[in-house]
């Protein structure tokens, strides 16, 4: 670097230095007003998960002699064990019914999206705004026909049922949601595929998915955490041989011993995947939602 | 390879309300670097995209040798058509289009690969092709890590491995740099003369029609307004349009009373050399248009068939100077090869009489032959 240049460069990192204002001190109370609000606000969330977390350590007998936000004076895992025997048949039966659920849903979702997103037929717009009208969709109004149609395949209390629900109830949110990021795929992809020898079907497993794969994995993640923690189609259609981890944890709960340590332990148990789901995903799911918001190039 | 012909060929995007391209007929030669030209919107791509088999047009046929690929009849229903994927055509397109998913290598073998070509016989092809481009170091690296000029390089890279009968390039260089351009110009020229496959270009610029093609078909509005050869067309421009989009400075264009043996412009007069008395015999009296290229004038120092102007001003070309020259209202541009600008601020220029260009004032169409 020529002295010129060095010199040109300290004269700039002076003038910065000058143009730096110090914080005036109505600026510093403000800053100390935002931080007191964020903190009340993380203790208002906070709070219930930990006095949760201190509740589920703590033994029946000391959950009735304590508060709920007090650390626990003996450590144990009593309740998490009691939990299990409860919830453990459930569990298994959620992620089942949670993994071909959510994969089915997103699987029809997705190739419905890239129909609807790359190719050109009649009533496409149609088709879509009955898709869209489907994500609005209250449960609740169809309960009663969607028992009797479950009941009529024989798929009543059975967990091929749920699956099939919630494959069938998903599909629309994942269409809609994959919609979009299909439409950021460039056409041209999709033309030189052609031209390169390429149908319908080898276009979207060769060219569409791989190029997607956040896009898939946020909608796929999304589909999970819902059908996971989802209780309506779970309580109606789920009977006794098919009960999913939400429903035995009401159970849990409407035990007439109120044993909270035992309860506690069973929701953060059941709590627990979609939280790790969050925390390492959470970098793909992020950026997943900003490329369906924005318009790639 | 194969001759590309086009019969009657209508597409509409409304259903027939209008027309992008209307009527077309076109044939092109095998092995003929073909280039379709025109300003934005005049239906060149599209001709491309129906060509490609992206597009189905209204009406009209396309054929491939004997072999037809579209044949159309009203309503837009194909009584005949090849899908794109059976035309065996390459395409390059503007954007490029690669692949970000896979490297370089695994873009350029993706349509040989799918028409299960043997593995030894892709590898042998797709590094061929690598070293004719000078791309063999790029071959492990994704789309996403390489410059603009690579990634084009890739994708004619990726046109050419393929060896098809058709290759169709849609304003390729269009996002490239002027030097680079200039390049790959002459590189793309280069291997198409050594392959010899047919070749359709899609440009708007009139320097890569001019300096690549065999063919160039001129278009407007979903017409074709003149094909032929780059110097037919240069020489003997069909009509005012052609005249004015071949040729850079653009043809200068007067409006000349045809009188007795002369062509009056008002602000100067030419006397009619013989070769064009015919031709303008039935426009006695009338107005025409006179188009001289900037190329076609000489200085003068006095004399007749002269045209007096001030000089604007001068823009040095570094082999050459372009002289802006007001004639009455008008600015007239007029390129001198000279080795000094001149430095008189009157001029007299001299048209070359052989090289006039006279069309019809009303028609716009071509007088002279």
């Amino acid at each position: 670097m020529s002295n010129e240049m060095k010199i040109e460069r300290s004269r700039a990192n002076q003038q910065a230095q000058t143009l730096r204002v110090k914080p005036r001190w109505h600026m510093t109370a403000l800053h100390i007003v935002y931080y007191l609000i964020m903190a009340s606000f993380l203790i208002f969330y906070m709070l219930p998960f930990w006095g949760t977390v201190m509740t589920s350590f703590k033994t029946n007998s000391e959950v009735m002699m304590s508060t709920p936000i007090t650390p626990p004076t003996e450590w144990t895992l009593e309740g998490y064990a009691s939990a299990m025997e409860e919830l453990g048949v459930p569990l298994l039966t959620s992620l089942f019914v949670t993994l071909f659920g959510a994969a089915g849903s997103v699987f029809l979702g997705s190739v419905c999206a890239y129909a609807l997103s790359k190719w050109k037929f009649k009533c496409n717009n149609v088709f879509f705004i009955a898709l869209v009208a489907a994500t609005y969709l209250p449960f609740q109004a169809i309960l009663i026909p969607l028992l009797q149609t479950i009941s009529a395949l024989d798929l009543y209390d059975n967990i091929w049922g749920l699956v099939l629900v919630h494959t069938v109830f998903g599909m629309p949110m994942c269409t809609v949601m994959m919609r979009g990021y299909y439409a950021d795929v460039p056409d041209a992809l999709i033309r030189q595929a052609m031209i390169d020898g390429n149908g319908m079907w080898a276009i979207y497993r060769k060219i569409v998915l791989p190029n997607t794969r956040i896009a898939t994995i946020t909608v796929f993640v999304f589909q999970c955490t819902s059908i996971w923690n989802e209780m309506l189609f779970a309580l109606v259609l789920g009977g006794y041989d098919s009960k999913p981890a939400t429903i035995a944890l009401n159970e849990l709960a409407g035990t007439m011993a109120a044993e909270f340590n035992v309860q506690m332990a069973g929701s953060l148990i059941l709590a627990l995947p979609v939280l790790v789901l969050y925390i390492f995903m959470g970098k793909y799911l992020i950026s997943g939602q900003m490329s369906g918001a924005v318009t790639a190039s | 390879m194969a001759a590309i012909t086009i019969r009657d060929m209508c597409v509409s995007y409304n259903k027939g309300k209008s027309y992008v391209l209307d009527n077309l007929n076109l044939d092109i030669r095998d092995g003929e670097f073909c280039v379709f030209l025109g300003p934005s919107g005049c239906g060149k791509s599209t001709a491309m995209h129906c060509i490609a088999g992206l597009l189905h047009p209204v009406s009209g046929e396309i054929r491939f040798g004997e072999e037809v690929m579209t044949a159309a009849k009203g309503k837009g229903k194909d009584k005949t058509f090849v899908p794109p994927q059976e035309r065996n055509i390459a395409m390059v397109f503007q954007e490029y289009a690669l692949y970000p998913n896979m490297t370089v290598r695994e873009n350029m073998s993706f349509a040989l690969k799918t028409k299960k070509v043997a593995k030894e016989e892709i590898e042998k092809r797709v590094n061929y092709m690598a070293q004719m481009l000078s791309i063999e170091q790029l071959m492990d690296r994704r789309p996403a890590e390489l410059s603009g000029g690579q990634r084009q390089r890739v994708a004619l890279g990726r046109a050419l491995v393929r060896d098809p009968q058709v290759f169709l390039l849609d304003e390729p260089l269009g996002n490239l740099d002027a030097k680079l351009r200039d390049q790959v110009r002459y590189e793309l020229k280069k291997i198409q003369e050594q392959l010899g496959i047919t070749t359709i270009y899609v440009t708007h610029d009139q320097t890569e029609a001019m300096t690549m093609a065999d063919h160039i078909v001129l278009m407007k509005d979903g017409h074709i307004m003149q094909e032929g050869t780059p110097e037919e067309m240069y020489d003997h421009p069909a009509n005012e349009f052609v005249a004015g989009f071949l040729g850079t400075p653009q043809i200068n264009i007067f409006s000349c009373e045809v009188k007795k043996n002369t062509l009056d412009a008002g602000t100067f007069q030419l006397g009619i050399p013989e070769q064009y008395q015919a031709a303008l015999t039935p426009y006695a009296g009338k107005m025409i248009h006179l188009g001289i290229r900037p190329s076609d004038f000489e200085l003068a120092k006095e004399g007749f068939n002269a045209i007096k102007g001030q000089v604007e001003s001068i823009e040095p070309l570094g082999d050459a100077y372009l002289i802006y020259v007001r004639v009455g209202e008008k600015i007239v541009v007029f390129k001198y090869a000279g080795e000094h600008a001149p430095k008189e601020k009157e001029l007299l220029l001299v048209p070359n009489m052989e090289k006039l260009h006279l069309f019809d004032a009303e028609t716009e169409k071509r007088i002279n032959r």
